[in-house]
């Protein structure tokens, strides 16, 4: 377990400098000099910025000194926001992206396995029929349609009420996250049901949900012991890549509650060219995706005895 | 006798998207204390699922049991609701099955698994039982069985899986072990221990075994009784010494000419049987084994054969046991016996 | 079964007829069979039904919808989806005075209740271009309230948009405020010429669709404005989906965002399962050390974040003055998406390398091309199909997913992902600009997906044996 940690540690690390390496160059082909670009870059940074990334020296010492700050967590600073370094984005930022996305998450694993549990047990019957469709219209309808229904029953229960139940955009409380989260969740929710339900029918048919029957065990003790948590196992492998599938979405669900998150100022500093925020939340982003990936991949390793003991 | 287990003209249908399979249709038989029986007959004739509906482990839709008792310990077991059935199964009946490998749940260790049981039926406490299934294990000559609970199915190999399910099965000290192919998935040697193993558990536990087997030489070997199927039924049964040297029922011979023996001279060839078995959408009307058996008469298309007891123990059903059916060569013992 | 005894003639040998083996099931070659399996599979059939119905919207619409898609129009921003071709030709607008009570006083009073105002009524035809709104005097009342609703008010407080204030000596409004042909709920609530008494009465109308002479003219409806009369019917260009923030005509921009959103959802999966094919087919072919460098470089492809990534070659791709942006993603898409076509071509190509009829093939001396072309890619094409089918859904969302926030095709070439985009904005009052395109994502997506699954359950060797 410990060599097979260090050796997925040891493959992020080299995926994170293949994104970092892989942004270095997209941002390279950029046309034209984003520093020229930017009419609101004042000289003196300017010229802080040429001294600090080496924009006068060849491409590959730029390179290796971008590497260089990448290596030391230093993304350097805005070039529409002033003297705002993008670390300080990144960390007044991140956390809200973070908990939305956990949140989501969260959403998306109860509510798939539960779901999920449920039309296998009812295979072929009214729940099944009913959430098996939902679930393929979660698969099929874009994150922001689910987004902007989501904002428009807010707009239309509130008015109902006459007051502000729930806030519709925003970010703070609870109340803000909830919506915004189980919007995020939605596809995955619905991508993680369907996972669940042939997970379930497959081990409702294996040879040792038979022994157990045989061994005379109550059908919910059977259900909880012995069929749920081999069911749920292909369910946590899948959940790695979803996050990064969540986080995205993120940035269409910021957009639309108007939640101060990453995402947003991601989606913004691209429409805005800003080079180093755009570099630096794209490898930030990268690494954490790697990392989440990683994490899952070794937490299954806790609850597979068979990754666990290899 | 001691009869603990009663059979009677036991029925089970799968309702399927092609139509209906008849998959047992009318079958008895009886099990008495600390005899083993074997069930034998070829792929698909019904053994398993004969055995697994008095476990009620058919599943349910498709399957229904359509006819017939079976009576354990003189208490009713056909179509139970799980509560029920859950106090006799594992308890009073233990089972194991074809393949351990996939038998036992991969993420729950050995000894948990063996435990699960105690804990259930005997209301034990977890160290309690984890305990008892340590001993379990060593009753099944697992070496160092207490590290071995500990655990999982996939770090043991076939042959310890299935001594692991044996012992499962037995932790209530079951009247009854069904063994359905319990060594077809093992290799030669390993297949030798496991049949010794349920010899010798048998002996110490005076417990009766059913045993389902492809495997003429395992009957032999293991069997007091046997009872041979054919298309859902069974067509004969009989001590082994009445299936073996006074087989009654041309598919018994079949049977037996298609097994390789070594008592017999070794020029003779192996004659398999020619033909399937008849599809159990649409079971035949008459004899089930008519289109493949050498003596078929006009009868045994049409109408199906009456059970006739041949001796006190031994039972066939053929049109060829009829008193006005032609003598045969081949079941020539029987005839003298009737004569007799 | 007892009562029947046997008789001698019974115990004859059974007379066998010799029947000749009969083929109960006629041989069908793989897609032939694939075929006849995925005919039965109804979910896949309407699907396949649907992608064909949007394949003609997207081809022949434009030949039978023959309105500009770009063609901005002012008069008509956000117009409600409506079948009405016609509008009556009205005067020019002429300033109404009202009715006004000449000896009214004020109550010096103000009291618990008043009855409901009677007689609200409009005194003309309602058309869009005003609707004028009369009622009796209330006795009692320094003033009235005038409010618009869209629909059926719930109560006092769901009377909707507060259209204005009348004094107590004016029985009379006049509404211009965007009138569109559609059903108005007016309400009318009486004030102490300050607070609003809890009694309104209501009037439910539908204003005619009307124009001016001159608006017509504007419009391009007729040339010269004395060619109608006041009274006459003209024929309008009509929007059956409505129109957008531009006034442009919604249906037309749909078949436009369709070629869009269809085009990269057809031809990036197209392109980047080639560029899998030929990846995966060469790893999987040669096999050894070319395999595993090439598969490892696939590895650190896929581990790229996909979105990030669109977004970030996008950008660097460029977008020039005048380009609609459609090449840069097609570019960026296939450039991040060809690793796991590779690796499933690659898997399949080991394993069928593997089987002996390759061996058999190549001892009777055939040619690696041959094998190739032969065998490889036929056996292959199977996944190949459904990952296909699978790959246009995911294209077609991820082209609506950054058009929609903005890093899609530039303006104004449409697509359904922009459209969105745009009508996220009208979301609350206008909710057809976001319905229509999200309802043809949608649907486009449920579609190719049911009909992958479809695909997957008829090529899927396994079920084959089944029955
Ligand atoms: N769940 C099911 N649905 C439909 N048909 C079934 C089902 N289970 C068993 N059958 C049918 O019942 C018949 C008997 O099957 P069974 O498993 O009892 O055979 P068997 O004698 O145990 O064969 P084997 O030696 O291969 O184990 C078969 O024809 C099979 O097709
Ligand atoms: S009943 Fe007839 S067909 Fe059946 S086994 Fe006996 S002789 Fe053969
Ligand atoms: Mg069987």
């Amino acid at each position: 377990m410990l060599a097979y940690t260090l050796k997925r540690l040891f493959a992020g690390v080299v995926t994170v400098w293949f994104i970092a390496t892989a942004t270095f160059i997209a941002m390279h082909q950029v046309p034209g000099d984003p520093l020229m670009n930017d009419k609101a870059v004042s000289a003196e940074i300017r010229a802080n910025l040429e001294a600090k990334y080496g924009l006068d020296k060849p491409v590959t010492e730029q390179y290796f000194i971008f590497l260089g700050n990448m290596l030391r967590g230093d993304f350097g600073i805005s070039f529409t926001q002033q003297n705002r370094r993008v670390n300080d984005i990144i960390r007044d930022h991140f956390p809200i992206s973070a908990t939305l996305g956990l949140l989501a998450i969260f959403f998306a694993a109860t509510g798939g396995v539960l779901w999920g549990a449920l039309t296998a047990i009812y295979r072929n019957r009214l729940p099944d029929i009913v959430i098996m469709f939902l679930v393929i219209l979660g698969i099929s309808v874009p994150s922001f349609v689910f987004a902007a229904l989501g904002q428009l029953f807010l707009v239309n229960l509130n008015s109902l009420f006459g007051q502000s139940i729930i806030p519709v955009a925003g970010w703070g409380t609870f109340w803000h996250m909830l919506m915004p989260s189980m919007v995020l969740g939605l596809g995955t929710m619905a991508l993680l049901t369907r996972l669940m339900r042939s997970s379930m029918l497959e081990v409702v048919n294996e040879d040792y949900i038979k022994t157990a029957r045989a061994k005379g065990l109550s059908p919910t003790r059977i259900f909880f012991k012995h069929q749920l948590r081999n069911a749920i196992l292909p369910v946590i492998t899948v959940l790695g890549p979803q996050i990064a599938a969540i986080t995205t979405g993120g940035f269409v669900v910021e957009l639309v509650f108007a939640i101060p998150g990453l995402g947003r100022y991601f989606v913004q500093a691209v429409q805005q060219l800003d080079y180093t925020v755009i570099m630096g939340t794209t490898v930030f982003y990268g690494a954490f995706l790697v990392m989440m990936v990683i994490i899952v991949d070794i937490l299954y390793g806790f609850i597979d005895p068979r990754v666990r003991l290899s | 006798m001691d009869t603990i287990l009663s059979v009677e003209g036991l029925e089970v249908e799968f309702a399927t998207y092609g139509g209906t399979v008849k998959a047992v249709r009318g079958v008895s038989f009886d099990v008495t204390r600390g005899e083993t029986l074997a069930i034998v007959g070829e792929s698909g004739c019904g053994k398993s699922v004969t055995v697994q509906s008095l476990m009620g482990l058919i599943p349910m839709p498709p399957g229904e049991i359509t006819g017939g008792t079976a009576t354990l310990n003189g208490k009713n077991i056909l179509n139970l609701p799980p509560a029920e059935a859950n106090k006799f199964r594992g308890v009073e009946v233990g089972m194991i099955f074809q393949d351990p490998m996939s038998s036992l749940n991969p993420t729950m260790t050995i000894g948990d698994q063996i435990a699960e049981t105690l804990k259930v039926h005997r209301g034990k406490s977890d160290q309690e039982a984890f305990k008892l299934a340590v001993e379990l294990l060593e009753r099944t000559h697992i070496p160092e069985a207490s590290k071995r609970a500990k655990q999982y199915p996939f770090e043991f190999s076939g042959g310890m899986l299935q001594r692991a399910m044996i012992a499962q099965s037995l932790a209530c000290n079951p009247a009854i072990l069904i063994a359905d192919e319990p060594t077809t998935a093992l290799d030669v040697t390993i297949q030798a221990q496991i049949l010794e193993l349920m010899l010798e558990l048998q002996r110490t536990e005076n417990m009766s075994i059913i045993l389902i087997t492809h495997d003429l030489a395992v009957v032999a070997r293991m069997a007091d009784r046997v009872a041979v199927m054919y298309a859902g039924q069974v067509i004969e049964s009989g001590t082994v010494d009445d299936i073996f040297y006074r087989s009654s029922h041309p598919y018994t011979l079949g049977l037996k000419e298609a097994m390789p023996s070594n008592t017999d001279d070794r020029d003779k060839s192996l004659s398999p049987i020619l033909g399937s078995p008849p599809d159990l959408f649409k079971p035949p009307v008459g004899c089930g084994y008519c289109a493949r058996c050498p003596y078929a008469m006009a009868v045994c298309a049409e109408h199906l054969p009456p059970t006739t007891t041949i001796s006190e123990s031994h039972e066939a059903r053929c049109w060829l046991h009829h008193p006005t059916a032609p003598d045969i060569e081949e079941l020539h013992q029987l005839d003298d016996q009737n004569a007799g | 079964m007892s009562l029947f005894e046997p008789t001698a003639a019974d115990f004859e040998p059974l007379a066998r007829q010799e029947k000749a083996e009969q083929i109960t099931r006629p041989s069908l070659s793989y897609w032939q069979d694939a075929w006849v399996r995925l005919k039965k599979n109804t979910r896949a059939i309407i699907s396949l039904g649907i992608i064909v119905l949007l394949g003609l919207f997207t081809m022949i619409g434009p030949l039978l919808w023959s309105v500009n898609p770009a063609l901005q129009n002012l008069n008509q921003v956000s117009q409600a989806p409506s079948w009405a071709k016609s509008a009556v030709v009205i005067a020019p607008y002429q300033s109404w005075d009202g009715i006004r009570l000449d000896n009214f006083t004020s109550p010096d009073q103000t009291f618990t209740s008043l009855p409901e105002p009677t007689g609200f009524s409009t005194p003309d035809t309602p058309t869009t271009q005003r609707v004028r709104l009369a009622w009796d005097q209330v006795p009692g009342a320094d003033g009235y309230n005038v409010y618009r609703n869209n629909h059926a008010p719930r109560d006092f407080n769901d009377l909707g948009l507060p259209l204005g204030s009348t004094y107590g000596d004016e029985l009379s409004y006049e509404d211009r405020l965007s009138l569109e042909p559609r059903e108005y709920y007016y309400s009318l609530v009486p004030t102490d010429g300050y607070d609003e008494y809890e009694v309104y009465s209501q009037l439910i109308l539908t204003p005619v669709l009307a124009l001016t002479p001159d608006e017509a003219v504007e419009r391009g409806l007729i040339t010269d404005t004395h060619e109608v009369n006041i009274g006459d019917l003209v024929t309008i260009e009509f929007h059956p989906l409505g129109t957008d923030y531009l006034g442009r005509d919604m249906l037309a921009r749909l078949m436009e965002g369709a070629r869009v959103s269809l085009f990269i959802g057809i031809v990036a999966p197209f392109l980047f399962v080639l560029v899998g094919i030929i990846y995966g087919g060469f790893a999987g072919y040669f096999g050894g050390r070319v395999d595993g460098l090439l598969m490892r470089f696939a590895e650190f492809v896929v581990a790229l974040p996909f979105l990030l990534f669109m977004i970030l070659f996008k950008i660097a791709f460029g977008i020039g003055p005048g380009e609609s942006g459609i090449m840069p993603m097609l570019l960026a898409l296939v450039l991040l998406s060809w690793p796991s076509t590779a690796r499933l071509v690659r898997g399949q190509v080991l394993q069928i390398r593997e089987e002996g009829y390759i061996e058999a093939a190549r001892l009777l001396g055939a040619k690696d091309h041959y094998l190739v072309l032969r065998h490889i890619i036929p056996n292959t094409m199977g996944v190949i199909l459904v990952t296909l089918t699978f790959a246009v859904p995911a294209a077609i969302f991820t082209e609506a997913f950054l058009s929609f926030i903005g890093m899609g095709v530039a303006p104004p070439t449409p697509s359904w992902g922009s459209m969105c985009n745009e009508g996220v904005k009208t979301m609350l009052s206008h909710p057809h600009e976001l319905i229509f395109p999200a309802l043809l994502i949608s649907i486009t997506v449920l579609a190719f997906n049911l009909l992958g699954d479809g695909l997957t359950e008829a090529l899927d060797s396994k079920m084959r044996s089944r029955d």
